[in-house]
């Protein structure tokens, strides 16, 4: 069967090679490919949470928590068992996705706005823990993480996060294009009428829960090796707030949207922590958090769907509307 | 394979939800005595009754904050994810107009807060929520949780950027020390913000009982259409209803900042600590929210008192509100005095 | 040959009782209509049937097995389908997204373009084939409901229960439901239809069962039903309430005092 060649793998091939030859450019300033790189991982958080709450309609807010899960869990049998970073992140992943597992059989019965309080009290609760335990976690210290492997630079470390996020991208949208997009996306309008259609609704609100917490695990555990230490900030609602600010402003129904969303706002709040016009020199500090806050509130109320969408619906959605399973299964004919 | 308890119905009335409660903590308590015969909470009951009224005169405080919450829900269907930020901007203002006019008391803060924070909610209400009420948002219950988690982080980003990364403290209500009543030893200052917070409990419920507008409050949340057949007009009684509760939570804030110092983070904690409370008593109920600030009160300073290691005892503290709170959302959504939806 | 088996099922709600003993059996494609005043338990009998509640007591027994007590997804699969009283589709979902859903559900290791011709047919069927590629929740409510019907069919089942499928639906709607029905019925389907329409079950079915309070007061052919003094009674007493009674007055959300029914 032959691969139909249009805009939108145009439009994805050009925005990975832009990606993949950025570093060339910035060879000369690490800090802006730090920054960067962070933004990708942030882009990883964003999407899988616009997954997890705007296709599948689970309103989570412990999706840091699985982060931090993550990359304790690489921290600490680092530290203690001297196991490589490659087993830790492979013990951190399936440890997020373990709680992941854990967690989402408990909000089985929770709707809405209990899931996101009972999702709230856990993220806080192991917060808690994890400063209070301080002899064992190092509390608000933050806990050490060896580098990625003996040597890495920063352009590595940009590739690595780089091939995580669209690694986790091309997942997800498989998902979401799946019969398991379907049935997630018939729990989000009616939990009931799905499962009276025979979706097994148990099954799959584990399974949404289970997968993005295992996709965030990985993220964390090998983000937080580049970073080189993880604290129970991390886990703070506030941090939590930050990535769901980023995927409504860019779009929360939309993977890409709250991925270039969350991308670009990173990349917007990092380089704006000072401006420098004309001789004037301006600390922005607390206050780009705040403008940005007002763009999240405006967004939700004017521009709903993500102020990407427009964009997204333009280049992408334009054509799946006209490329439905009709024009597909024509196509087929037609080869064959 | 589905889990067991998917199937199992939640603790059907209140008084067996309530009985199961108190079951349970004397089963804890009788636990812990056995194993921990040593411990002072054993030992010693002034130091018991000492931190239990420790306890409920803090919880008095939680539940004025819970209220406004729990009002809010009941009116308009929704839980406000800003609410531990406006008492936060109560407290602030408080102390602002405190470095203004250095003479007052603090108390003087208490209504001046109420004040901004009634204003401040107002108008995000009326212009951000009623769009909603009037059908122009699409997936509503999305937009209600996001838009007041939005407001929560732009007044926390905000404050941060205004006040700095410093704390800050008010003079205290009364400058003697503590005030001893048998075994228990009160301070004074906590004293008069409990006061503050049931003379405001108080007069919230005497407006809602006995007042016009009150009892128009009361219609809309039984049944928003049937009020407005009456003639009570629904938008009007959110946006009231919202104000009061930001007021409400404001004027805790200012009650507070006497007692505690003040950080821009500290409404963090307390919208976390509004949420387990109205949960715990029960969503739109203003006795469950005052049920709930006493009990949540008594559990953190029972639980850091009596928890063996003092100093994890009061880190801990937050941490077994909220393992009530997961609890209750488990087992009996509804909390004590909700309605079954 | 289909086999329903409903024994002495009683349900209740803290403290009402809305399902008081009912009992009854299904054999091969009948078609039943429910009816009974309003309250009467006809929505919560279908729900208990249909795995949403869970029933106090009693057993219900579906072609050789028990099926009290499974989740809804499983009685769908197994074959038993039902719509809403107020529709319930999937409204930021296509109206052939809506089709397939079932159909996916039911076959595990099927593609999604393996059903898309018979989602197609069944929507032509239905005359809202133009509307597959919209969304749900641009449709009217009668094309909804009609959209509902078409979805069971994508779940095959042996029995559908259909609850007000009448309801607020214009004439021509109607006559396509009707088809639908006799169409499905023919096909070896059985259906419990519940409805206030009188003209319609009389006309459609050929079994009546009559609940009242939560029991089962009349189970026959549409003729002798009619007769029954007890089902008489049923509805002209309820008439005689409605003039008399105190208006209902909802229960309160935002709970003051202890009197006003805080009791969960």
């Amino acid at each position: 069967m032959k691969h139909r060649i249009d805009s939108r793998w145009i439009a994805v091939a050009v925005l990975v090679t832009l990606l993949v030859l950025t570093p060339l450019y910035l060879k000369r300033s690490p800090y802006q490919m730090a920054v960067l790189t962070g933004a990708f991982f942030y882009a990883i958080l964003a999407s899988s949470w616009a997954l997890l709450a705007g296709i599948a309609g689970q309103f989570s807010f412990a999706h840091m928590a699985f982060v931090g899960i993550g990359a304790y869990t690489a921290g600490l049998l680092g530290r203690d068992l001297g196991t490589t970073p490659l087993v830790g992140i492979l013990a951190g992943t399936l440890m997020a996705g373990l709680v992941g597992l854990i967690i989402g059989l408990l909000c089985l019965r929770l709707k809405a706005a209990y899931l996101a309080l009972f999702t709230i009290a856990f993220s806080e609760i192991l917060r808690i823990v994890i400063v209070t335990e301080f002899e064992f976690t190092e509390g608000s210290n933050g806990l050490q993480l060896s580098k990625l492997w003996e040597g890495v630079t920063g352009t590595q470390e940009y590739y690595v996060t780089l091939a995580l996020l669209l690694g986790s991208m091309a997942l997800m949208y498989w998902l979401a294009g799946s019969r398991f997009g379907l049935f997630v996306r018939s729990m989000r309008e009616d939990e009931e009428a799905a499962s009276a259609m025979g979706v097994n609704v148990v099954r799959y609100k584990v399974m949404i829960f289970v997968i993005t917490s295992l996709i965030v695990g990985l993220a964390g555990s090998v983000f937080y090796h580049q970073v080189g230490i993880i604290t129970p900030n991390t886990m703070e609602i506030l941090q939590m707030s930050m990535v769901i600010a980023m995927a409504v402003i860019g779009g929360m129904e939309s993977l890409l949207g709250a991925a270039i969303g969350a991308f670009l706002s990173r990349f917007g709040l990092e380089m704006l922590r000072e401006i420098n016009i004309l001789g004037f020199h301006l600390e922005l500090g607390a206050w780009r958090y705040a403008a940005f806050g007002l763009l999240l509130i405006f967004t939700l109320r004017f521009a709903q769907n993500g102020l990407l969408y427009p964009i997204i619906d333009r280049l992408f959605k334009r054509r799946a509307r006209e490329e439905t399973v009709a024009k597909r299964v024509q196509e087929t004919e037609v080869e064959s | 394979m589905v889990p067991l308890w998917y199937f199992t119905p939640n603790l059907d009335r209140w008084y067996w939800a309530g009985g199961t409660g108190v079951l349970s903590a004397v089963e804890l308590y009788g636990l812990f005595a056995i194993t921990q015969p040593d411990n002072l909470c054993v030992t010693n009951a002034g130091y018991v009754a000492n931190q239990a009224s420790n306890g409920l005169i803090i919880g008095s405080i939680y539940a004025l904050t819970a209220v406004g919450l729990t009002l809010i829900y009941s009116v308009q269907g929704i839980v406000s994810f800003a609410h531990g930020q406006s008492y936060m901007i109560g407290g602030y203002a408080s102390y602002y107009f405190l470095q203004l006019f250095t003479d007052l008391n603090p108390i003087v803060g208490v209504p001046v807060a109420g004040l901004v924070t009634m204003l401040i909610g107002f108008a995000f209400e009326r212009l951000f929520l009623r769009p909603m009420h009037l059908g122009r948002i699409e997936r509503a219950g999305e937009y209600a949780i996001l838009i007041t988690f939005g407001f929560g982080f732009f007044l926390q980003y905000t404050a941060l950027a205004i006040v700095g990364p410093f704390s800050q403290k008010t003079d205290t209500y009364l400058e003697s020390g503590s005030l001893h009543l048998g075994p228990l030893n009160l301070i004074p200052n906590r004293l008069v913000a409990a006061a503050v917070g049931m003379v405001l409990i108080g007069i919230l419920l005497y407006f809602i009982n006995h007042t016009w507008t009150g009892k128009a409050l009361r219609a809309v949340s039984m049944d928003k259409q049937a009020a407005a057949v009456t003639g009570i007009n629904p938008l009007t009684m959110n946006t009231l209803a919202f104000g009061i509760g930001t007021m409400l939570a404001g004027m805790s804030g200012a009650a507070l900042i006497p007692v505690f110092t003040w950080v821009p983070w500290v409404g963090m904690l307390a919208s976390t600590r509004s949420y387990v409370i109205i949960v715990l008593g029960g969503l739109g109920s203003i006795p469950g929210a005052l049920a709930g600030g006493l009990i949540i009160g008594l559990v953190e300073a029972l639980g850091a008192g009596c928890y063996p290691d003092p100093s994890r005892g009061a880190a801990y503290k937050t941490a077994f509100g909220l393992i009530l709170f997961a609890l209750t959302l488990l087992l009996r959504p509804t909390g004590l005095f909700g309605r079954e939806s | 040959m289909i086999e329903l088996d409903i024994r002495d099922v009683y349900k209740s709600f803290g403290g009402i009782q809305a399902l008081n003993g009912v009992s009854f059996s299904i054999r091969g494609n009948e078609l039943i209509g429910l009816i009974g005043p309003n309250g009467a338990g006809k929505t919560t009998l279908t729900n208990v049937l249909d795995g949403v509640y869970k029933s106090t007591s009693g057993q219900v027994w579906f072609n050789g097995q028990r099926i009290d007590g499974l989740p809804p997804y499983e009685i769908a699969r197994r074959g038993i389908g039902r719509t809403f009283q107020v529709t319930r589709a999937f409204r930021r979902m296509t109206v052939l997204e809506n089709m397939l859903v079932p159909a996916m559900a039911l076959h595990p290791t099927a593609r999604q373009r393996d059903f898309h011709d018979k989602a197609m047919e069944v929507l032509e069927f239905l005359t809202i084939k133009h509307l597959a590629h919209d969304y749900a929740r641009s449709l009217s409510g009668g094309q909804q409901k009609l959209l509902e019907l078409g979805r069971l069919l994508m779940l095959d089942p042996d029995i559908i229960i259909l609850d007000e499928p009448f309801a607020g639906v214009h004439p021509k709607l109607m006559e396509t439901t009707y088809e639908y029905i006799k169409l499905v019925h023919e096909q070896g389907k059985a259906f419990i239809i519940i409805s206030h329409d009188m003209d319609s079950i009389f006309t459609l079915s050929k079994r009546l069962l009559v609940l009242n309070f939560g029991e089962l007061i009349a189970d026959g052919d549409p003729k002798t039903v009619k007769e029954d003094p007890a089902v008489i009674e049923a509805y002209l007493g309820e008439e005689e309430e409605e003039e008399e009674g105190p208006a209902v007055i909802p229960a309160g959300r935002l709970v003051i005092s202890e009197e006003e029914g805080s009791n969960a």
